[in-house]
């Protein structure tokens, strides 16, 4: 790569910098591009705009001081970031969860997830210059932050679970509330389907473009929608079943091509799919408690190494504590899937028109936060 | 602030909805989130880029003063804007909510017209 | 079954310290061709493990001698992956390589400083896609010329994730085709993540 970049002047290819404030970047995100005209010939992202040590910071803080750094890893899917560190913690200390905080776990994590969604949905049809579908993505998205806030207290940065449960229990109000909101998305995704999704325009700007292949994915470990949406049927909650996913009956969406018009549609089939959750959580909710009995006073984990992943909006997080019995972590590894997602950029990327790859880094669904940690 | 933008507090009631791209094109410069070591001389480039008269808000707490992340031994943060921008507004928060923002905005406003739009709303 | 299959094929990569004899005139007879096949001082402490307590046992009294070095399983209740693969740096290539073979992905890579032992550890966390099967390479290096080959040539997504270490640790892959500061900023030349580092 620094080769071409250190060309002499005949050549014909020249370096654009994507650079670090740009709007369809979706945060600091550098991007060295190497061009032929339109054309890509090399695509070097560079990172670290934002990198926010919460590696180091995961040493410095006791396992409790971490949880607000959780929610500040990727802010848009914040609570599938707070249950991978807690999960992992309290596999770790060998704490118990009582089933009804798994039941809120489960819905409040679905919620975000497609609020999530929802938002890239808003961005995505915005890089590719629609306007209008993001205010009415915004909006049902509002809905689902109300319902967040009276929950948590917290709009976007969630800090909601505490190591054996959570923290705040949930009303009537927002059981009905929760309800009114999926009949109301469920009468607005066919809308979004048949404005957005249908239309032509966007049909010809995402069939058929960045396609990645499965042994692509398979080689920069790619996760989430991506591997989703090239055939690889991988979703860690129903390969690697954590809290009481088991329980529920809910599809993959999975589709073969690979492009970007696949990686859209598995994310708009997951908004259904995570409202099928969501329902069926309701209706099975326990009673009980939101909090483990015997109170955890003290996180002691044994001397080891654990893991644990799950599967956030945009892949596989997965955290990996070394701990060497002290009440902090010797060594904290967040593994974040957006960054084997955008890996995958620098080759998916060669060849292709401009415009086509900011199609494609939007399909890959970035949050850069997220990947500098 | 893509929330402050959207359809519920919606931004443009106040004329302050047009987000552009370029810095050349601008006269206020809100400055989001953490600033990194690494992204200090870009944020120093663009606020330069831009022409007179400009002004700078400074949203959320890492902007204002590092926020979180200050911690003994931190390696890769700017603690603040303010250590190398001129800030006129500070808007707290971690995030700060749309109505933060929209408030700041409209201090902004009062700031350089001297004229208040909407009244202050006192804590009684 | 995947871990059953993995682990056999993960088992070759031992044959070579396997021979670790366990009858105790042999250990002492032995120590000396064992340090020789293996490299000195850059290799995981199990492999050593082997032969060296049994001479101890054989010292002391004839008691059972430690188990053979090789992929150990874990529970993955409690852990939460499934096989433990401590390995000499020159051997992760091979490892990773018989991994690639059997189409695992690679989920990260990542470091962490033992300063009690002076050695860095370099951590590949390995999963498939088709059946739940984690398996974790281990691999310790000298924490003042830590080396290891790189396996970004089979595993492109290692690419970053050695980058990265590399920023955090000073880890130096050799052969990485641009080990240039990831996260950091491009003249950073501190290593954060070390435990004796000073901002």
């Amino acid at each position: 790569m620094n080769g071409l970049l250190q060309q002499d002047v005949n050549q014909e290819t020249f370096v654009l910098n994507l650079g670090p404030q740009h709007p369809a970047t979706h945060g600091v995100l550098r991007v060295k591009l190497v061009m032929d005209g339109e054309y890509i010939v090399e695509a070097e992202p560079v990172l670290g705009y934002i990198h926010r040590m919460h590696e180091k910071m995961g040493e410095n803080r006791t396992w409790a001081q971490f949880l607000p750094n959780c929610g500040r890893m990727d802010y848009l899917s914040a609570l599938s970031y707070n249950h991978g560190y807690v999960a992992a913690v309290e596999r770790a200390a060998g704490i118990e969860v009582p089933e009804r905080a798994e039941y809120l776990r489960v819905i409040t994590v679905e919620l975000n997830r497609i609020s999530s969604h929802l938002l890239w949905f808003g961005a995505f049809v915005l890089d590719l210059g629609g306007f209008t579908p993001l205010l009415y993505a915004f909006d049902d998205r509002e809905q689902i932050l109300d319902l967040l806030e009276s929950v948590t207290g917290s709009r976007l940065t969630y800090c909601y679970f505490r190591f054996g449960g959570v923290y705040n229990d949930i009303d009537d109000s927002f059981i009905t509330g929760t309800r009114e909101f999926i009949k109301r998305l469920r009468k607005r995704l066919p809308m979004y389907d048949a404005l957005v999704t249908k239309n032509i325009i966007l049909i010809k700007r995402l069939k058929d473009i960045g396609p990645i292949s499965r042994d692509m994915c398979r080689r920069y470990g790619a996760t989430g929608p991506v591997a989703r949406g090239s055939g690889i049927n991988f979703d860690v909650r129903k390969h690697e079943p954590y809290s009481v996913y088991s329980e529920f009956d809910f599809d993959i969406p999975v589709y073969e091509e690979g492009d970007s018009m696949a990686r859209y549609m598995v994310r708009m089939d997951e908004m259904e799919q995570s409202m099928r959750i969501i329902e069926q959580a309701l209706d099975k909710l326990p009673e009980g408690e939101i909090q483990p009995k015997k109170a955890v006073k003290l996180i002691k984990p044994e001397k080891g190494d654990y893991y644990h992943a799950v599967e956030a909006a945009r892949g596989s997080f997965g955290v990996r504590i070394v701990s060497d019995g002290s009440n902090s972590a010797y060594r904290l590894k967040l593994r974040s899937p957006t960054y084997s997602n955008l890996s995958l950029f620098g080759e998916a990327s060669r060849g292709m028109l401009l415009p086509d790859a900011l199609a494609l880094m939007g399909s890959l669904d970035l949050v850069i936060p997220e990947i500098d940690r | 602030m893509m929330a402050t933008g959207a359809s519920r507090f919606d931004l443009a009631r106040f004329g302050a909805e047009v987000f552009r791209p370029s810095p050349r094109q601008c006269d206020v410069m809100i400055v989001a989130g953490t600033i990194s070591k690494k992204m200090e001389p870009a944020v120093k480039t663009l606020y330069d880029q831009m022409p007179e008269p400009k002004w700078v808000i400074a949203m959320g707490n890492c902007a204002i003063s590092g926020g979180p992340f200050v911690f003994e031994g931190q390696y890769g943060i700017v603690e603040g804007a303010d250590k190398f921008l001129p800030v006129d507004i500070y808007i707290p928060g971690c995030p700060p909510r749309p109505e933060a923002l929209i408030e700041g905005i409209l201090e902004l406003e009062e700031k350089v017209t001297g004229f208040r739009r909407w009244p202050r709303v006192e804590a009684k | 079954m995947l871990l059953r299959k993995i682990k056999e094929a993960l088992n070759s990569l031992y044959e070579d310290v396997q021979e670790a004899p366990e009858v105790p005139e042999a250990a002492a007879v032995e120590p000396a061709p064992e340090t020789e096949t293996a490299p000195p001082a850059e290799e995981a402490k199990t492999e050593e493990g082997g032969p060296e307590q049994a001479e101890e046992a054989a010292a002391e009294t004839p008691e059972e001698p430690a188990a053979p070095p090789g992929p150990k399983e874990t529970d993955y209740r409690t852990k939460g992956y499934h096989l433990d693969v401590d390995l000499p740096p020159e051997k992760v290539v091979a490892a990773a390589e018989i991994l690639n073979r059997e189409n695992f992905f690679i989920e990260a890579v990542t470091g962490v400083d033992w300063i009690d032992d002076q050695q860095l550890e370099v951590v590949y966390d390995f999963n498939h896609f088709a059946e739940l099967c984690r398996v974790v390479v281990r691999s310790r290096v000298d924490r003042s010329n830590p080396e290891i080959p790189t396996i970004s040539h089979i595993y492109q997504g290692a690419n970053w994730h050695e980058r990265e270490t590399h920023d955090f640790f000073g880890i130096k892959f050799t052969g990485h085709p641009n080990l240039e500061p990831l996260l950091l900023p491009e003249d950073a030349d501190f290593h954060p993540l070390l435990k004796d580092f000073k901002a």
